[in-house]
């Protein structure tokens, strides 16, 4: 039904086809056509769940029925501790990401965008881990950090004799190994958009500030910084982005162990709304995570736009 | 720049220096989970732990190429990740060559809609998709996670080849359609063929993304329908601390991706620097 209205108010905007030259070109039926398949794809896929994950998120099942229960779903889940403490975990873990991935991503493509040798080695080799799939990541992170046979944690143990428990059974030690894993996976994806930006700051302006006088770190700060904004931005928000869904890596890695310590609102999600078969509940936490992606969306673009304004 | 000849040399070494560190820590767990693949089940378990294994043991692939992972997960995985980034590099050029070209009304608005999908996460549609596929009677199907993947990749993909479409100039497809191409042989015969590395870079990343996807393989998908990933999670619990049986999973499970990766990656690396970064 909803592909129907869809796609006929999709074709009435298609009779103003404004482009001139050949002929067809003004025939509305080209661009339906070619744009047909994919407004029925994403529809269906992704217009359609969307929306029916908000109605899930009001009901509950009895019986196999699912009987509408306003919001109750969303007054239990911000009374339970599991669910807060998985918030709390979540900004723990992704406020670390972001930082860490931007600043050693924008590191890495500084060393990268100068005139040396071998960059194109060195950027596939950076991009190894992010070909690998996040259980492969987590199987490799959990037996590099395994308690008793590990090697990581073995070399851990010689160099701090003090840290009396092994790092995985620890709940600070295991979100630093989830943390570890997850810059190691994503550097790459930060370091190839940081280098990307990096290679639209014109050369001849940075030639004649040096000539001036100025120094690398006000090169980077006063020049190259606001120029890249933009990308820094849209960069930061897709880390935000993934921090915030992130699941096969921590739950292939921990499990959301020991006890809740690495239990994300996202693993939380997928531990009631999958395995415990609780629908409603589960899609109202993916509705309140839908929503914090949104406003971290909105916060993105507000902060373009009044660069866009200045400039 | 104004600076010495050993200034400019240190900086040289430095960079290479602090280069390699970061190429080594990214490739030490790919290489330490190469050796623990090698070793036998007595000397995967030594305190202190060796890196290389002191007598190369095939068990682990043995018992891998004896496991469903092979018969069954590869080759669903194989087929849900060539099906679904073949479609979505069909269909998204050719609504991305529609975006490029043709101005409609609402047709920048409509391409905004697409894009700001991206910003929805994959988890609000975990539990939605599982009624969809329970409620279809679809779970469990190629055919229905090849949807969902199709559905995921087309915005990104769309944005993607766009942005390669969009510095071809129109002339050339006018000069095309002036000898008597219609539209769709003026963009398969001239279009495609430009905007090669901007398809290339699409296909890869659906093709890497739902290679490695787990969170809805593991929720929708069962029994012989399961895919590499699931099947390397489920390893976990089937051969506990067996870690040169799971190694010798991930390597099996990470090469093709690998493969396929190392074989497109100049043309990956054009496209992620040139066109992917348009804040």
């Amino acid at each position: 039904m909803a592909t129907a209205a869809g796609t006929s108010s999709i074709s009435n905007t298609l009779t103003q086809s404004q482009y001139v030259p050949p002929s067809y070109r003004r025939s509305a039926l080209i661009p339906l056509a070619f744009l047909l398949p994919t407004i029925l794809v994403l529809l269906v896929m992704q217009v359609y769940p969307a929306v029916y994950a908000i109605f899930i998120s009001t009901t509950r099942l009895r019986r196999g029925v699912a009987e509408p229960i306003g919001f109750a779903n969303y007054e239990r889940l911000f009374q339970t501790p599991s669910f807060l403490d998985g918030l709390k975990n979540t900004a723990i873990y992704g406020g670390t990401l972001i930082v860490l991935t931007v600043i050693l991503g924008m590191f890495l493509a500084l060393l990268l965008n100068r005139r040396i040798k071998f960059t194109g080695s060195y950027l596939v080799l950076l991009f190894i881990p992010w070909v690998l799939s996040d259980v492969v990541a987590g199987t490799m992170w959990r037996w590099l950090f395994q308690p008793n046979y590990g090697i990581l944690q073995d070399w851990l143990t010689a160099t701090f004799p003090y840290l009396q428990n092994p790092l995985f059974t620890d709940p600070t030690g295991s979100m630093a190994i989830v943390i570890l894993a997850s810059v190691w996976q994503a550097l790459a994806y930060t370091t190839i958009l940081s280098l990307g930006a990096l290679q639209t700051v014109p050369h001849e302006v940075l030639e004649s500030a040096s000539l001036d006088g100025a120094n690398r770190f006000q090169r980077f700060f006063r020049i190259i910084l606001p120029i890249i904004r933009p990308t820094l931005l849209i960069m930061i928000l897709l880390v935000s982005i993934r921090a915030i869904n992130s699941v096969g890596l921590i739950y292939s890695t921990t499990g959301g162990g020991p006890g809740r310590a690495t239990q994300t609102a996202s693993i939380y999600l997928l531990i009631t709304g999958w395995r415990q078969g609780e629908f409603g509940l589960g899609a109202a936490v993916s509705v309140v995570l839908l929503g914090v992606n949104l406003v971290l969306t909105f916060f993105y673009i507000s902060l373009v736009g009044r660069k866009r304004e200045a400039a | 720049m104004v600076m010495s000849k050993t200034a400019r040399r240190f900086d040289v070494v430095f960079t290479h220096v602090a280069l390699a560190i970061f190429a080594a820590a990214a490739l030490f767990p790919v290489l330490y989970t190469l050796m623990t693949s090698f070793k036998s089940q007595g000397a995967v378990l030594t305190d202190p732990p060796t890196f290389f294994p002191q007598e190369w043991s095939l068990e682990g692939y043995q018992t891998v190429f004896n496991s469903d992972l092979l018969r069954y997960f590869l080759p669903n995985t194989l087929i849900n990740s060539l099906g679904s980034s073949l479609i979505v590099v069909a269909l998204g050029s050719l609504a991305a060559y529609t975006f490029s070209r043709y101005r409609f009304r609402f047709s920048r608005a409509l391409e905004l809609a697409i894009l700001a999908l991206m910003m929805i996460p994959g988890l609000t549609f975990v539990i939605p998709y599982y009624r969809m596929a329970s409620d279809l009677d679809l779970l469990g199907t190629s055919q229905f996670i090849i949807a969902i993947y199709v559905g995921w990749g087309l915005p990104f993909a769309i944005w993607i080849i766009r942005s390669f479409i969009d510095s071809i100039p129109v002339e050339l497809e006018e000069a095309a359609m002036i000898d008597g191409a219609n539209p769709l042989q003026a963009m398969r015969f001239v279009i495609l063929p430009l905007a090669m590395p901007g398809l290339v870079a699409a296909f890869l990343l659906v093709f890497v993304d739902t290679w490695n996807e787990f969170l809805m393989a593991v929720v929708l998908l069962t029994g012989n329908s399961r895919t590499a990933t699931v099947g390397l999670y489920d390893f976990q619990s089937q051969f506990e601390i067996a870690y040169h049986v799971w190694t010798a999973a991930c390597i099996v499970i990470m090469t093709p991706a690998l493969v396929v990766f190392l074989a497109l990656r100049k043309r990956f690396f054009e496209a992620m620097l040139q066109g992917a970064v348009k804040g």
